[in-house]
């Protein structure tokens, strides 16, 4: 057993106030703890994977903390980066994501290691009792010198503090750890003592003694810290005259020689990376199921507001849908699922066939509907079951207190969708019930007259409104980037007619494209990795640069300024009018 | 209210952040202390012949040293009283005691951070171990009136001018070298002192984040 493999208190349950963030440091290692709101533990390397700053001064926002530096935002329990506020208007890259150690609460301690292994401490003394924590004692001595004097911890019964005759005896003692019992009378109290490495040459003191509620704690606290001071004061005096070990050389892995030849391996059709069970299923509002979606193993990943995943059904169907959580919330994913009339498929499969207990296949959170959290005031549209993504934008725009509105367009009280939701989220959410088209028209046209600058408007639902708004908005004056769309499907009908040609330039290939296959197709069938989602143009996952060329876009995702730039296009559905495009894969 | 005043001094600092936190109007008289050590020139040791910063000027009547200024402005200007207890024996003998103890900070830790900052002469070691020892003790303290539900430094429900005299050495230790890992509650009382509404921040140390519904920290 390795001392990496061991579990170590680093902290006491009460070093982790409201919004406050812990320094510690175990075996050299810097650690970020943190308790978010929902009461997690999370214990982090100590620096930001942006430029190295400690997070352990940054700013503990409840299901998110800040670096204090630039501002960058990781997420409770997954420590993945959600935001980066010098690229509001883009998705952080998935890869981004913090070191995490465990965390066990135990015995009022905040226990965590290396690569612990195990099911964590376990003193049988102290189970099912309350507890005292002492107070902690930094001591600068290495850890066996703390051992070997915690071992005549002679303390009194803690309700015998005056006592003249106490009998000492170590229960038990490791490297690490000690039990012992003090007895006078016919009174005994029972005192764990664990030494912390923090470093070779620095040691924390942390104890916990069993407890009665009936007796006063601040005397008995200050006993013990009275004793563990005397403690730190012989080690200390001892440890100075000691020479400082020396440096132990860092243990760098080098990268596999193979590592810069072996080929991409190519990633041929949509991967679903999870397996999640269906923890809960339940109406929630007329025709629409929603679906608490578990992992089996491990943790769910980091996502961002507005991000949808893909779900692999068991009848083969593959099908995107929102999620609807909360910042910082991975215990499960929220999805809403509308049983479609015109369905050809996948919304009756899920909502007739699949019920709690069943496990689906999920592909990692994609977000091609970021949300910007640098707007003077936000506006949210949704009709539909197109509530989803905004619903997990509004639920982070209210936790961060920032300004915004929430207009839900639905048929009647029976269609609001996650009403339990949207009621907590108070008077910023405006409900417009059983509008006919062009009353919808007129409510959109007063709900964008308000434009100002720097205001941005988020708008999800069936493709009519998203039209009617996308032209209100136009109208009104609101710029193309401040207006964000996302789309269920695509409606317009695909022109495969046209042949082109394309060139990688960074695969170094030209590939032709002819009538009737896909830019994606033709990618896949020559081994070139391209990640994609919906496969129909509305998605925006298969985005790919365009260095020289112009495309022919026939996707619904690129707003008109990024399509008439030429810059970009969705590979899955569009095409190319220059006989020649240069592409950047 | 005219406040002779070096914008990267800790003892100017602690005079800004009261005159802030009471909401006194003030005037800034800014003094070149670096590089220029206009503090030792002779205009300015007409003012004070310690020709030491900060100082005030109300209304013709001169005051030096930032600890003196703390006990004048929270006696004159704060009316609800609570920053200076003039009434309660017991609170204003800890005050004195803890404003002590800021002048020790003073001369450890804030001699370490003019020291790697400011490239002021001093015993670095001497100065690093002795502000080591003072946070030991302050730590210590702290833990204990967290265990009895008190926040503060003193036996007050509120915070007293001794926070505020010690506050500035111990957020900007870290410029001197003098890591706070070890310092648990001073770490959490430092969150608390920077949360007090109106608190002000200069280069070094920021503000915290906010504390909506903010419980009972640490007991």
């Amino acid at each position: 057993m390795t001392i990496e493999s061991i579990w170590f208190p680093i902290a006491a349950s009460d070093d982790l106030p409201y919004r406050h963030v812990y320094h510690a440091q175990l075996l050299g290692t810097e650690m970020a703890v943190w308790r978010a709101d929902d009461g997690f533990v999370n214990i982090w390397e100590n620096r930001c994977l942006h430029r190295g700053v400690r997070l352990s001064i940054g700013i503990n926002e409840g299901v998110e903390l800040k670096c204090q530096y630039h501002g960058w935002r990781y997420a409770n329990r997954t420590a993945g980066c959600t935001y980066i506020p010098a690229h509001p208007a883009n998705s952080p890259a998935r890869t981004i994501q913090n070191r995490v150690y465990p965390a066990i609460e135990r015995y009022g301690l905040v226990w965590s290691g290396i690569e612990p292994e195990g099911e964590g401490p376990n003193f049988e003394f102290l189970s099912n009792r309350h507890c005292l924590v002492l107070r902690a004692v930094s001591i600068n001595s290495p850890t066996n010198m703390v051992i070997e004097e915690l071992r005549k911890y002679q303390f009194h019964p803690s309700s015998q503090l005056d006592a003249k005759h106490v009998e000492y005896e170590v229960v038990e003692w490791s490297t690490n750890t000690l039990i012992v019992q003090a007895q006078s009378q016919n009174f005994s109290t029972t005192a764990l003592l664990i030494a912390q490495p923090v470093d070779s040459y620095k040691t924390v003191v942390r104890g916990v003694i069993e407890w009665d509620d009936g007796l006063e704690d601040i005397p008995v606290l200050r006993h013990h810290a009275q004793l563990i001071n005397q403690i730190r004061n012989r080690v200390e005096s001892r440890a100075a005259s000691i020479p400082v070990a020396e440096l132990t050389p860092l243990n760098m892995i080098k990268p596999s020689q193979e590592f810069p030849s072996s080929p991409k391996q190519p990633e041929s059709g949509r991967f679903a990376s999870y397996q999640v069970t269906i923890a809960r299923k339940w109406q929630t509002a007329e025709g629409v199921s929603a679906f608490d979606l578990e992992p089996i193993k491990g943790v769910l990943p980091t996502f961002q507001p507005g991000a949808h995943i893909d779900v692999h059904m068991p009848n083969g169907l593959i099908r995107q849908y929102s999620l609807t959580n909360g910042p910082g919330q991975t215990q499960h994913y929220t999805i809403g699922i509308k049983r479609e009339s015109n369905s050809s498929g996948g919304s009756h499969y899920m909502v007739d066939s699949l019920h709690e207990g069943c496990k689906l296949d999920i592909s990692e959170p994609r977000n091609n509907f970021p949300l910007r959290r640098d707007a003077l005031e936000t506006i949210l549209i949704a009709g539909g079951i197109g509530i989803t993504p905004l619903l997990s934008m509004a639920r982070l725009l209210d936790h961060a207190n920032l300004p915004y509105k929430l207009h839900y367009f639905a048929q009647s009280e029976k269609h609001v969708t996650f009403g339990e939701v949207l009621s907590k989220l108070g008077s910023s959410v405006v409900l417009h019930l059983g509008l006919g088209d062009s009353q919808t028209k007129e409510s959109l046209h007063d709900i964008l007259s308000i434009h100002q600058k720097r205001m941005h408007v988020y708008v999800c639902g069936p493709a009519p409104m998203l039209e009617a708004a996308r032209v209100t908005a136009l109208k009104i004056g609101w710029p193309d980037e401040a207006v964000h769309f996302e789309y269920f499907k695509n409606p317009n009908a695909i022109d495969d007619s046209s042949e082109f040609e394309i060139a990688l330039a960074r695969s170094c290939l030209t590939l032709k494209v002819p009538s009737g296959k896909t830019i994606v197709e033709i990618l896949r069938h020559n081994n070139v990795a391209i990640s994609t989602s919906c496969e129909q143009g509305a998605c925006g996952t298969c985005i790919i640069d365009v260095l020289e060329g112009e495309p022919d876009h026939q996707d619904v995702y690129l707003r008109e300024f990024e399509k008439a730039g030429h810059k970009k296009i969705i590979s899955c559905v569009s095409r190319a009018k220059s006989k020649r495009l240069v592409l950047d894969i | 209210m005219k406040l002779y005043n070096y914008e990267l001094s800790a003892n100017c600092y602690k005079v800004r952040l009261l005159m802030s936190l009471i909401g006194i109007e003030w005037e800034n008289i800014t003094v070149d202390y670096y590089p220029g050590r206009e503090h030792k020139s002779e205009w300015f040791l007409k003012l004070n012949p310690l020709g030491q910063l900060p100082l005030i000027e109300d209304d013709g009547f001169i005051l030096r040293d930032s600890h003196a200024i703390l006990v004048f402005l929270a006696t004159k200007f704060d009316d609800t009283g609570k920053w200076y207890p003039t009434q309660n024996a017991e609170v204003l003998g800890e005050i004195a005691q803890w404003l002590g103890f800021a002048d020790s900070l003073n001369s450890t830790a804030g001699s370490a951070r003019l020291h790697d900052g400011l490239f002021i002469e001093c015993d670095i070691d001497s100065c690093r171990s002795g502000a080591h020892r003072l946070m030991r003790i302050l730590d210590e303290h702290l833990w204990f009136q967290e265990k009895q539900n008190n926040m503060w430094i003193c036996s007050h429900s509120n915070p007293t001018i001794a926070d505020i005299a010690c506050f500035p050495s111990i957020m900007l230790s870290e410029e001197g070298g003098i890591s706070r890992i070890d310092y648990p509650a001073i770490r959490r009382w430092c969150d608390r002192v920077r949360r007090i509404p109106n608190f002000i921040v200069i280069p070094g140390i920021f503000a915290a984040g906010p504390d909506i519904n903010c419980e009972n920290t640490g007991s």
